[in-house]
């Protein structure tokens, strides 16, 4: 599949992939947060579906239960839930991100319930205890995924899947690396494109499609930007939004995101000598780097200056959509400590998926490329 | 001028507190009507004054202001003193940190009300110091105002932060991060875990555990069993005044003030354990008993009972609390007066602790929110509450930052409606800031719906409403 493809794809909720999956008698259940260790649903043969909205702004039916205080892209991804595009998901998986996306999931049970549904429990701070719970909690969704699908999972067969996992995160390190580069390989709209495609197709064609985008882009470089850019903060799925900043010069050459680099960086831990779900517990909660976390600060501050380092970044553009607590306090932090630091940063607190949001946006890019000055 | 007068929301609000602190109560009570009737207090200073200085709150308001006092009052003696001054939220049980002779709990939000009901300004410019630094306005404003001057101006500062707030409260939970991070206070936490049945329950004691030994490392002292003891017999005590308060509350008409929710609150996160708090229970026992041997009630008859089914308004006392019952509306509590004490057994220094996990668990917001889902727990205690306080109807004040609440409201609405038949009034403010919603508004909003509606439902059969279910086009479900 080339970039093209995989641009066009990555547009769709139900791609073409995952349709063939579907047309073939495949499961596929949806997961909302980057705290789901996917490699248990890969291991039953079921796939797992990074819940997004798309930029969807038609929030209709959603709003008759969230209310305008609550995070537009979680009234978004409910909108799809009950209008009824979300019908293809066999299950959800549920966790505790933040109190948005909880009240997200418990209306969209509560109006439309799914055949199968597990409540991933994941605690907010990491410590000794909390581990143990978290291990313990593995062992639950394990369960509950062999009873649901009928199977056994075997720990030889989520040591495949975990596996096959830290392949697919060695290779999109790689597309990172090639866009963090001098002369980089993509934008940042594009990449974002692929992280929304890898997270929504069957894991047997997921491999192959990042080794042909890898191969096809090796030599590419881009060099008609202004600056190089770090984009952070809540879940942004809006490939659109991306391509808004871009078209002002700011070239996004990495992230902090959660549709983008937070997801795959963290390395797994442990050997196949130990229990594969103690691994996975350990590599989840240990690195979720996410503001949903307390007591981590410092990490999630020290994760967005590495990669302004390995970036070579000019600036900082650090997101939050209205009303997201836990990004719009943390911004806040990341902003003060970076302009300590000298890193040029712009704020902005945006609705999702509102057009009538990208021209503001768009001027306070510009004038944030022009306090920059050019770079190259 | 900045010198001569300090500009933090502790420092100035101590100046007054100081003060009632030393009048005795008597004279407080005199000095405090003297002052609303020459109308020497600013006119929002003087909304909650005459809300308390009502003479069918005068005497317990005066108690309920002396208690508020002595809390700051030994705050501050207590870090004069070299001791560890810790700030809580709301939903930790203070008593925990009253433990200690060495520490002494201040409360975020309790800080907050006493800025919005005591200064000049109420509290605003707190808020806009907050702002200044570019926090979002959708935090809440509960603690935001108290941690706005601390972030803003010279004021007063703890020793240490406690968060209870991680896994029951987002936005309460990231401000005090960033206060304690900004500052860098050392931070403690006790995490709500994302279960609430035995496992986590279980969990949740061993974080309370934990959380005690880091205390008594940071404040270099171990818990006396002894003091511990006296603190639990007077929690037991103030547990047990709750429950007669609440009996008390079945009476039609209430014989218990509508401001007395505030009070029994404000007892809980503050004094809790001590005796200050204990006697201002017992005077809204006594309070509370004359009144219902007397048949009183502020109006000609009661019109609806309602209960609140999280916060309140409190940036106006006298146009909320004593508004509505004038009006024969009862207050008969809100959210934060469902903490459920329990009687704690003091035979050992693990039964204590064990009794301290199980009052932290219960704390307001705690209780009701996280865990397993935002709306179930919320929803069975707000359903127990307004059967057995007999409520006519619900009403969700709409605080703007209470997005967990926010978020599942439309399931309390549903299960009310269904369960208890109750309507659910929904209403949008800041429960802290006049500028969201004032006051005015507010009132016309509950007469008209108290008038149309709950009023009405008495006396007219309701049809059922037809309504489509969504995407399904053809299900059909009564409202």
């Amino acid at each position: 599949m080339d970039l093209d493809t995989i641009i066009s794809e990555s547009k769709k909720i139900e791609n073409s992939r995952l349709r063939e999956w579907k047309d073939g008698g495949g499961k596929v259940v949806g997961y909302i947060c980057i705290s789901t260790p996917v490699e248990l649903l890969e291991a039953a043969g079921v796939l797992p579906y990074r819940i997004r909205a798309l930029g969807n702004a038609d929030t209709e039916m959603a709003d008759v239960r969230l209310s305008r205080f609550n995070c537009s892209f979680c009234r978004s991804c409910l909108e799809l839930g009950l209008n009824g595009t979300y019908d293809f998901l066999d299950g959800i998986i549920e966790t505790n991100g933040c109190d948005h996306l909880r009240g997200m999931v418990e209306n969209w049970q509560h109006a439309r319930p799914s055949e199968f549904f597990h409540y991933l429990r994941v605690p907010h701070i990491n410590d000794a205890d909390s581990k143990n719970f978290f291990e313990d909690e593995l062992k639950r969704y394990r369960q509950a995924i062999e009873e649901h699908f009928d199977v056994s999972l075997l720990e030889e067969d989520i040591w495949v899947q975990a596996r096959r996992q830290e392949r697919v995160r060695d290779k999109l390190r790689t597309v990172y690396e090639m866009r963090e580069r001098t002369g980089p390989a993509f934008t940042g709209a594009e990449v974002l494109s692929i992280f929304l495609l890898a997270t929504a197709i069957p894991a047997k064609d997921l491999e192959e499609i990042l080794d042909s985008v890898i191969e096809e882009r090796k030599d590419h470089k881009i060099s008609d930007y202004r600056a190089r850019l770090l984009f952070a903060g809540s879940a942004t799925d809006e490939v659109e939004f991306v391509k808004a900043i871009e078209s002002m010069g700011g070239l996004v050459v990495t992230d902090a995101l959660c549709f983008g680099s937070r997801a795959f960086w963290p390395q797994s831990a442990g050997g196949e000598s130990e229990d594969p779900i103690k691994s996975l517990a350990r590599t989840y909660l240990d690195n979720l780097l996410c503001p949903r976390m307390f007591d981590d600060f410092k990490n999630r501050r020290k994760y967005v200056d590495e990669a302004i380092k390995r970036a070579n970044v000019d600036g900082v553009v650090l997101v939050h959509n209205k009303f997201c607590d836990v990004h719009g306090v943390d911004n806040v932090q990341l902003r003060m400590g970076l302009e300590k630091q000298g890193v040029p940063v712009l704020q902005l607190e945006k609705d999702y998926g509102a057009k009538a949001d990208i021209g503001r946006m768009k001027t306070r890019v510009q004038a944030f490329l022009e306090r920059i000055g050019d770079t190259k | 001028m900045s010198k001569l007068m300090p500009e933090g929301l502790i420092d100035r609000a101590a100046i007054q507190l100081s003060l009632f602190d030393r009048l005795p109560d008597p004279l407080l009570s005199g000095a405090g009507s003297a002052l609303n009737s020459l109308h020497l207090l600013p006119d929002e200073v003087l909304s909650a004054t005459q809300a308390l200085w009502a003479p069918r709150n005068r005497e317990t308001g005066v108690k309920f202001l002396k208690m508020v006092a002595r809390w700051v009052v030994e705050a501050r003696k207590a870090a004069k003193e070299g001791k560890k001054v810790i700030l809580v939220p709301f939903n930790f049980p203070v008593e925990v940190i009253h433990a200690f002779e060495g520490a002494f709990p201040l409360t975020s939000e309790v800080l907050s009300t006493l800025g919005v009901v005591m200064l000049r300004g109420q509290g605003e410019r707190y808020w806009d110091m907050a702002m200044g630094l570019g926090l979002p306005d959708h935090l809440c404003s509960s603690n935001t105002i108290e941690l706005g001057s601390m972030l803003g101006s010279d004021d007063f500062k703890p020793q240490a932060i406690v968060s209870s707030a991680p896994g029951g409260c987002d936005v309460n939970a990231k401000i005090h991060e960033f206060v304690a991070n900004y500052y860098d206070i050392p931070h403690f936490f006790l995490q709500k875990p994302p279960e609430a049945s035995g496992r986590g329950r279980e969990l949740y004691s061993v974080y309370m555990r934990n959380l005690i030994s880091q205390l008594e490392d940071f404040i270099g002292e171990k818990l006396s069993e002894e003091r511990l003891r006296e603190l639990t017999e007077n929690t037991n005590r103030a547990t047990e005044l709750y429950h007669e308060l609440w009996d008390l509350h079945k009476a039609a008409p209430s014989p218990v003030p509508n401001v007395f929710s505030l009070f029994i609150y404000g007892a809980r996160f503050t004094m809790w354990g001590r005796k200050e708090a204990t006697e201002l229970m017992e005077q809204m026992v006594k309070v509370a008993k004359q009144r219902l041997a007397e048949k009183a009630y502020p109006a000609e008859k009661e019109v609806a009972r309602c209960l609140w089914a999280y916060t309140s308004y409190y940036y106006d006392f006298l146009g909320f609390f004593n508004w509505m019952e004038e009006q024969g509306y009862t207050h008969l509590g809100d959210g934060l007066d469902l903490y459920f004490p329990q009687v704690i057994d003091t035979s050992s220094m693990d039964t204590m602790i064990e009794g301290f996990a199980e009052s932290a668990w219960n704390m307001p917001m705690t209780r009701q929110v996280g865990a397993e889902t935002m709306s179930k727990q919320w929803t069975e205690d707000v359903i127990y509450a307004a059967r057995e306080l007999n409520a006519d109807c619900v009403i969700y004040c709409g605080h703007h930052s209470c997005k967990q609440t926010w978020s599942v409201v439309s399931i309390l609405r549903e299960e009310l409606m269904k369960r208890a038949g109750l309507p659910l009034l929904i209403l949008q403010g800041d429960s802290w800031i006049k500028r969201m919603t004032p006051m005015s508004v507010i009132q016309q909003e509950i007469d008209e719906f108290v008038k149309n509606v709950v009023v009405k439902k008495g006396t007219k059969k309701r049809r059922p409403r037809k309504r489509r279910k969504p995407g399904t086009g053809d299900e059909k479900e009564t409202g």
